[in-house]
């Protein structure tokens, strides 16, 4: 990466692999890359398990380096989710900043059944970042434990990382590609719902009802509910507007906060709504990211079924 | 002939809540809810305005009223501290309508002696009294409506009955409309249920409730149409009014149409949104209301008063 190249207006996210053979191998890559990019005088992201993160404060210091918040959800993790929050973050960072670089690693503890949250997470980013100066480079293994994550990481990253420089990806594939092509993301299957409420679009006040409800009982202040109502009222609208003239919310109410989901029979088209904040003369595609921004999980699958949005919101 | 016209000419006209005075007993049927609470602050407002003991007989329903009271900037606080505006409880509401018609004489003429001696200049009441109309002593609504009518020719007092959807059922309604003399109109520019939209001035706008998918085509219209008017007349203001003092829903497509629609205005005319409360605000700020030069958005005074 070179530190000259970095104008502003034609920079747009570089996202690039490396390969590595291991543990001890992912550590020291991390900070040799690391230590580089701190020499380099570049603002440093960091996305990686605990162990690395110590390994390279340990080697390079702290100093100009931010830590990006850690998903959670492990095992059931949404990668869309995560990609959501490090969008946010990163679009913090660049907006008092010329440019971030960031540097994640693979981390088997959120793989999953079966890794597919890394896929994922990589193509979701793509879709998140795509306008960010910023330029990510992710360790993976070369042979990790699920095959998906190889693959997924071979078919989400435009560039290779090698001997530090960076080469075409020949097998990068653009996200949407990707995320048709594999098998719904379906999370885990949550117990039976706390209520069940069928609606069409002129009973949405119905929904905004139960959650208005819900919410002081499950301790979210006032503030807090309002902006709740509205981010399950936006994709309850976007269910029956695009989705089916009829859908159904299913709620749960937790220790945690409220979680929820909406189901319709309808196609979603864009696989990801709602990653990138649409162009002030969009009138579409708004409310899911705003609902985005309000929720801490929100998280959208589509099977034979239609389309379904589960939302997790804490207090 | 004369005869003939008098009677039509009365006929046609409908007074507005504003407009009862000494002596006058009607009744209205408002179709909503939002039509409910706007009818009945304009009524209570009224005799405020007038220096009037202004009582309101509560069934669960007085925190709406006293809200929109808020929302359309009376300054209630003090009016109740001084006891010229004075809330019924619900205990006591229902408890008139399990004594005998006479009592409920009694007890009507005793508030009126307590405004006279007070100083106040007149006496007027309305509230929720759904609960007479399942009858709970026996005795119809209509005959304490009857108790009430003798007083208000006896004492020149001011009384509005409101028979609303929610609390009454239809063959309730009718029959209390047939008891009285006159019958309010409370016009809506729209009104679904959910959604109210009034005219309040030329290029002036109210709404109220809540906007949603449901009733989204509605705000372009309404807006579309106040700027007609205001284009059309050549001395009309060039601000178009929006008035969102008891909008408490609006949706991220409503927020989004109401800034597009201001970026669409003509160079010389600006959306004004006035009263906007909180949780509106908030979304009309993550939609890029706060970049739209032609829009401009005032928050609702915090606090009563």
């Amino acid at each position: 990466m070179k530190v000259e190249t970095r104008v502003p207006e034609t920079i747009r996210l570089r996202h690039a692999v490396q390969f590595h053979d291991g543990p001890v191998d992912q550590v020291d890559r991390a900070v040799e890359f690391a230590g580089a990019a701190v020499r380099r005088g570049e603002r440093l992201a960091l996305a990686v398990p605990a162990d690395v993160e110590q390994a390279v404060f340990r080697a390079v210091g702290e100093a100009g380096i931010v830590s990006l918040a850690t998903p959670s959800g492990a095992g059931g993790g949404s990668g869309q989710t995560t990609a959501a929050l490090r969008a946010r973050e990163l679009r913090a960072l660049v907006q008092s900043d010329a440019g971030v670089t960031v540097l994640c690693a693979h981390d088997p503890a959120l793989d999953g059944v079966d890794g597919g949250y890394w896929t994922e997470l990589d193509a979701a980013l793509n879709v998140a970042l795509g306008d960010l100066p910023v330029d990510v480079v992710c360790l993976y293994p070369g042979f990790p434990l699920h095959l998906e994550v190889l693959e997924g990481a071979q078919a989400n990253h435009q560039y290779l990382m090698v001997g530090g420089a960076l080469q075409e990806n020949p097998r990068h594939r653009c996200p949407q590609v990707v995320l048709r092509e594999r098998d719904p993301s379906t999370p885990l299957v949550l117990g039976p719902p706390d209520l069940t409420h069928r609606y069409n679009s002129w009973q949405l006040h119905e929904v905004r009802g139960l959650v208005a409800t819900l919410a002081p009982e499950l301790g979210f202040d006032p503030v807090r509910a309002e902006d709740l109502v509205l981010a399950v009222n936006e994709v309850a609208t976007n269910a029956v507007e695009h989705g089916s003239p009829q859908a159904e919310i299913h709620l749960w109410a937790t220790a945690a906060g409220l979680v929820c989901e909406v189901h319709d029979t309808g196609e979603l088209t864009e696989p990801l709504p709602g990653m990138v904040a649409p162009h002030p003369a969009d009138p579409r595609g708004r409310g899911i990211w705003i609902a985005r921004q309000l929720c801490d999980l929100l998280h959208v699958w589509r099977d034979r079924t239609g389309t379904h949005v589960r939302m997790h919101a804490t207090p | 002939m004369v005869e003939q016209q008098r009677i039509t000419v009365e006929r046609v006209q409908v007074r507005t809540a504003e407009d009862l005075g000494s002596g006058d007993h009607a009744c209205a049927v408002p179709v909503s809810d939002e039509g409910l609470w706007e009818l009945t602050a304009r009524f209570l407002a009224s005799g405020l305005a007038r220096n009037e003991k202004v009582v309101y007989f509560d069934d669960g329903t007085s925190e709406r009223v006293l809200d929109r009271l808020t929302e359309d900037r009376m300054p209630i606080a003090g009016a109740l501290r001084s006891g010229q505006l004075q809330v019924v409880p619900a205990e006591v509401t229902r408890g008139a309508f399990r004594s005998p018609v006479g009592d409920v004489r009694a007890l009507l003429h005793s508030y009126v002696d307590g405004s006279v001696t007070q100083g106040w200049t007149g006496f007027r009441m309305t509230g929720q009294m759904s609960y007479g109309a399942t009858t709970p002593a026996g005795i119809p609504l209509q005959a304490y409506d009857r108790a009430l009518d003798e007083v208000v020719v006896d004492r020149g007092l001011t009384a509005l009955c409101l028979y609303d959807h929610t609390h009454y059922s239809d063959d309730q309604i009718e029959q209390m409309r047939g008891v009285h003399r006159e019958e309010l109109g409370a016009p809506a520019a729209y009104d679904d249920g959910l959604l109210r939209i009034t005219q309040t001035a030329r290029s002036a706008v109210r709404l109220a409730g809540e906007a949603d998918h449901s009733n989204r085509p509605m705000i372009h219209r309404i807006i579309a149409e106040a700027l007609d008017r205001a284009l059309r007349a050549a001395d009309a203001e060039t601000d178009i009014e929006l008035n969102l003092a008891s909008l408490r829903f609006l949706d991220v497509a409503g927020a989004v149409a109401l800034v597009h629609a201001a970026e669409e205005f003509p160079s010389s005319h600006r959306l004004v949104l006035t009263d906007v409360r909180p949780a509106v605000l908030r979304v009309l700020d993550r939609c890029g209301a706060p970049f739209a030069a032609q829009l401009s958005v005032r928050e609702a005074r915090v606090g009563h008063e």
